[in-house]
């Protein structure tokens, strides 16, 4: 059998608000495999966020086992987390989230630099060739689009060979066309690493594009199936 | 690379952006490290001025003060056969402007009276530049010449080359004299002074027996003689002599001990600014990690551990900290060059201008100390920021206190500032009392303002909507309101304390002291002029409280029986064994006499010597009624019985002694007579003249000119005091600037809403200005309270009197803090007033 990226067992989520608890996740249990792309689909508030930051360690269930990347991670402290994500998982967001006072090269080399990894800088460059951002490499982010910004966030996911990469509405704060060249590289890239994509969207047309899509509402798995012909 | 070393890297990319978020911290800092560094430089010139200058100021190596009595012939070989001397006389006098042969104006002066080789070290200024010699020579015509004071030709209307007679001798006035070299070593002067030969002081009939005469032989040792070889040998040959022995090194005790007491004061403001900029400093930090916080998130969802995040931002505050404090010592350094510049004059002291390393490091090091106690409470909370905020709608501001060991190495730099502080602090329990005060009151300000807080959020809602909002603008979450009260309230407190203090002691000199104190003081009545000197006081009709007292000079030299430098005595009551005091004695008690032990001899008791002795100082010494005292007086050693106990008043001015003696033994000494008198004012002149036409040998002293001088030292001592308060203002300042900025995101989002639904720009700006106000108002009635307390207990305790406070001048220095308030708030708010709705819209 595949060995396992991410395996959820029986994962819960509470949190607690003025209004009294919210169950967030309610019981999920969930297995992929190394390599698979999978899309979360479903409606605001359905807990597809939460979902995604208890996978990547961001988030402490409230219950439940969460392994990553063969690690149990359930029980490490926030530190321990933050250096296994170094070497093991990549993070795309929304909003980018580039660091405004580093350049385009400064911000993908940032992830070997913590990982103490060599030669951060030259490997940094080659990922930004890979997005074809090569030319822009002393920009920073003030100086680049929307586009462009959210290519050198993917490079600066994809530069530590992660085992999983996480993206979070990759695609939602862009253009149609500029939308589609980022898709392009976001499931190309991970393909050509065997890498695990862990995709969030609203876009059915982006999901259908991952090779296994959940369902989620009201903190529930409502259906897990798989697509015909993946990109 | 290890994680210094990245987090270094990274810092610096961060430090790319510049002082962008940190103009306040950086401010703040330099300010209070500038104020430092200021004040230890110009201390630390003055004290290497007054040391380098040690032989000029002391006259010599060595000096040998005597009173009354000049060196026996044995004593004078003893201090030739170390090197060589120069003796010279100083005492007080009358000098009067002849004109036409007549006494015209008159003026009690600084007489000294030099030999041929005075002065051993340093030069005497003259203009014209001739030489010593030829400007005090003695002519055929049996006219001596003088060197005087510009001052004193101003007030007897002399010019040079004018006559004037010093007892019965007529001077020509020669030269002018500019400079003194050993000015300083003769410590505070009532008059003028002037320099004439010791031949010609012969000739004037001034040096009697039992007159308040200071002799000096200063001693030019060889090169390479020890100081302390000299001390030892003259202690050996002459182990009872009277006299003090100073030397080079403590050449002007009482000007240093001075300059390193208000340089104690001014470095103790200086820190309290530092530590009012501090808060600012922290809250400026908070503000910044603030909008650093999607940043910080994101740093850990990409692998930095919270350690690494900490270190990035402290790195980056703590540079920006060090260039801070090199900006404070580079400014400090350089204010001591502009006072010389436009100030240098007036220094009394020869200063020596120059970068000190020791004040400046100490201001470096307070700095980067604050720098990290105020900056790592809020990087240690921003540690802990979670790196899953990012996928929410806004990572939230950090919370908690953070981690005790970040906790525990702020709050050791704050006891690191305060051991450093105090271990080079020269006095001690003033620092301690000092910070122990601006600790208690800014705990105390942060204590009310929260208890306002608390009220204020409890109070039902006003029914004016302005104030309604200005309210809720003052108590809701992350308001200015605690930072400014706590901070600006601290200096304004400061200055109302000094102001307070100021009136206080204005008062006791201007208003209480002529009450009590009387018009004049005689000095040097000779017993032979004693009945005429009565005659002619009795002659004015407006006289009262005339006391003549017999007047000797004496020390302290044994209690019971221990030597006074061997005797256990308490701190503040060691003063009067230091050197000569004067003695009286007297059959009878005199009036207001206030015993509080013991009883007064009898009226004709003529046996042992009895002792009146003051009750505070018996009580510093361990001696009580019974106990024996052994005074020194003239050589002879007198010991008395201690018969009964007094309460001395100083603070009345008038004639206190701390020691009156039985008559039977000391009244065979010879003496002169101290006279006090109190006038009506429009007699004064007539007094003043008619004394000094009479007895020329005799000096007067006329009260009112004393406390004129006295009142003109006070008020430059207020100004370098209200200047140090005016730092801890700015630095509050600084304070308020900084907790508006860091809210101005708020009140942006505030009046774009506001003006969506309809309000003027006049509308929101008369709400802010409401707001600043209320806050000012609550900040100078806050420090008007703690700065009428502190004052209070420093004038009941130190001075023992009730502070007078002058409202005006107290109401005008808080208004003017709340004022200010206002202003600054409502100027920093101006771009949230300006900003067009529509642009903010899309942002929000």
């Amino acid at each position: 059998m595949q060995e396992s990226a991410i395996v959820l067992d029986d994962v819960q989520l509470t949190l607690s608000s003025r209004a009294g608890p919210v169950n967030v996740l309610r019981g999920v249990s969930l297995a992929i495999p190394q390599g698979e792309s999978l899309a979360l689909l479903g409606p605001s508030g359905s807990g597809k966020s939460s979902l995604l930051m208890i996978s990547a360690g961001l988030e402490k269930p409230t219950s439940g086992r969460v392994v990553l990347a063969g690690t149990d991670i359930t029980s490490l402290d926030e530190d321990a987390l933050a250096r296994l994500r170094r070497g093991t998982i990549g993070i795309v967001f929304q909003s980018f989230h580039l660091i405004a006072t580093m350049t385009a090269l400064e911000n993908v080399a940032l992830p070997l630099e913590f990982a103490r990894a060599e030669h951060p800088f030259s490997r940094a460059r080659e990922e930004l060739d890979a997005v074809g951002l090569g030319q822009r490499a002393d920009h920073y982010p003030g100086q680049l689009s929307g586009g462009e910004q959210q290519r050198v966030a993917l490079a600066r996911a994809m530069v530590a060979r992660p085992r999983v990469l996480f993206a979070d509405e990759p695609t939602g704060n862009l253009d149609t066309e500029t939308g589609a060249e980022v898709a392009e590289l976001l499931f190309a890239l991970p393909a050509r690493l065997g890498t695990t994509l862990f995709l969030v969207t609203h876009e059915e047309a982006l999901a259908r594009r991952c090779a296994r899509i959940l369902r989620l509402k009201d903190g529930a798995i409502v259906s897990d199936s798989r697509v015909a012909a993946a990109a | 690379m290890n994680a210094f070393g990245l987090a270094w890297r990274l810092a610096r990319r961060e430090l790319r952006s510049g002082l962008s978020g940190f103009r306040i911290f950086f401010a703040s800092l330099v300010l209070g490290v500038a104020a430092i560094a200021a004040v230890g430089s110009l201390a630390q010139a003055l004290l290497s001025g007054l040391a380098d200058n040690g032989r000029a100021i002391l006259g010599g190596d060595v000096a040998i003060e005597s009173v009354h009595w000049p060196l026996t012939p044995e004593q004078r070989a003893f201090a030739q056969s170390q090197g060589t001397i120069s003796q010279t006389i100083s005492m007080r006098a009358m000098s009067y402007a002849l004109a036409n042969g007549r006494s015209g104006a008159r003026q009690l002066i600084q007489l000294k009276a030099v030999d041929a080789h005075y002065p051993l070290y340093g030069n005497v200024g003259l203009s014209p530049p001739i030489s010593l010699n030829a400007a005090l020579a003695c002519g055929q015509d049996s006219i001596c010449s003088a060197a005087v004071e510009q001052t004193l030709l101003d007030r007897i209307h002399l010019a040079r080359g004018g006559s004037m007679r010093i007892g019965n001798q007529d001077f020509r006035v020669s030269a002018v004299l500019t400079d003194e070299p050993d000015r300083l070593s003769g410590g505070f002067s009532l008059g003028p002074h002037v320099i004439i030969s010791t031949g010609a002081l012969a000739r004037t009939g001034l040096v009697a027996i039992g007159s308040l005469i200071e002799y000096d032989t200063r001693v030019r040792l060889p090169p390479g003689a020890s100081i302390a070889t000299f001390r030892q040998e003259a202690k050996a040959r002459f182990p009872d002599a009277g006299w003090q022995i100073r030397d080079r090194d403590h050449a002007a005790p009482g000007t240093d001990q001075f300059i390193k007491q208000i340089s104690v004061f001014l470095t103790l403001a200086g820190l309290t600014a530092l530590a009012v900029g501090g808060v600012g400093a922290g809250q400026a930090v908070r503000a910044f990690l603030d909008r650093k916080r999607e940043e910080i998130a994101t740093l850990k969802a990409l692998g930095a551990d919270g350690r690494l995040v900490f270190l990035i931002f402290f790195l980056q505050v703590m540079t920006i900290a060090v260039l801070a404090a090199v900006a404070g010592i580079v400014a400090g350094a350089a204010i001591p060059f502009l006072v010389a510049l436009f100030y240098g004059a007036e220094i009394p002291v020869p200063a020596h201008f120059g970068f000190f390393i020791a004040p400046l490091l100490l201001a470096f090091v307070f700095g980067i100390l604050s720098a990290a106690a105020f900056a790592i409470p809020p990087l240690a909370r921003a540690r802990e920021i979670p790196a899953a905020g990012l996928f929410r709608d806004l990572v939230q501001p950090a919370r908690g206190r953070g981690r005790l060991p970040y906790l525990a190495a702020a709050a050791g730099a704050g006891v690191a500032i305060i051991a450093l502080a105090l271990v080079f602090s020269p006095s001690l329990s003033f620092s301690l009392w000092f910070l122990a005060c601006a600790g208690g009151g800014l705990i105390a300000l942060a204590l009310v303002s929260a208890a306002i807080g608390f009220a204020l959020r409890r109070l039902p809602p006003a029914s004016q909507p302005a104030l309604r909002l200005a309210l809720a603008n003052m108590t809701r979450p992350g308001s200015a309101t605690a930072a400014v009260v706590t901070a600006l309230g601290l200096g304004l407190s400061l200055l109302a304390t000094v102001t307070i203090l100021d009136n206080t002691i204005s008062h006791g000199v201007n208003e209480s002291l002529p009450g009590t104190a009387p018009s004049f003081y005689f000095v040097d009545i000779q017993p032979s002029d004693a009945p005429a000197f009565d005659k002619t006081i009795a002659h004015f009709a407006s006289a009262r409280d005339y006391r003549r007292t017999p007047m000797i000079r004496g020390r302290i030299v044994a209690l019971n029986g221990v030597p006074a430098t061997r005797a256990k005595v308490a701190r503040d009551s060691r003063w009067a064994l230091n050197g000569d005091r004067g003695i009286t004695y007297a059959a009878q008690e005199p009036k207001d006499t206030q015993l509080t032990a013991g009883h007064w001899w009898p009226a004709h008791y003529r046996g042992p010597t009895l002792v009146s002795f003051d009750a505070e100082l018996a009580r510093g010494m361990g001696l009580k009624v019974g106990d024996t005292l052994t005074v020194n007086v003239l050589g002879r050693e007198i010991e008395g019985r201690i018969a009964n106990l007094r309460d001395v008043d100083f603070s009345t001015g008038r004639q206190n002694y701390v020691l009156i003696l039985s008559p039977g033994l000391i009244d065979k000494a010879p003496h002169s007579f101290l006279a006090t008198v109190h006038v009506a004012p429009r007699d004064e002149d007539a007094l003043y003249r008619a004394v000094t036409d009479h007895f020329p040998s005799v000096s007067t002293v006329r009260v009112r000119d004393v406390i004129a001088q006295l009142d003109l030292v006070l008020e430059k001592l207020a100004f370098s005091v209200r200047a140090a308060s005016l730092v801890t203002i700015l630095a509050g300042l600084l304070v308020l600037a900084s907790a508006i900025a860091a809210g101005l995101r708020a009140r942006l989002y505030d009046s774009t809403v506001m003006k969506v639904i309809g309000a003027t720009r006049a509308q929101i700006a008369r709400i802010y200005a409401l707001e600043y106000a209320l806050i000012g108002a609550l900040t100078g009635i806050l420090a008007l309270g703690a700065g009428a307390a502190a004052a209070s207990l420093v004038t009941r305790r130190v001075f023992e009197v009730p502070p007078v406070i002058d409202w005006s001048s107290v109401l005008l220095a808080v208004a003017g803090g709340a004022i200010l308030t206002v202003v600054l708030g409502l100027a920093i708010t101006w771009s949230a007033l300006a900003a067009r709705p529509a642009q903010q819209l899309r942002n929000l």
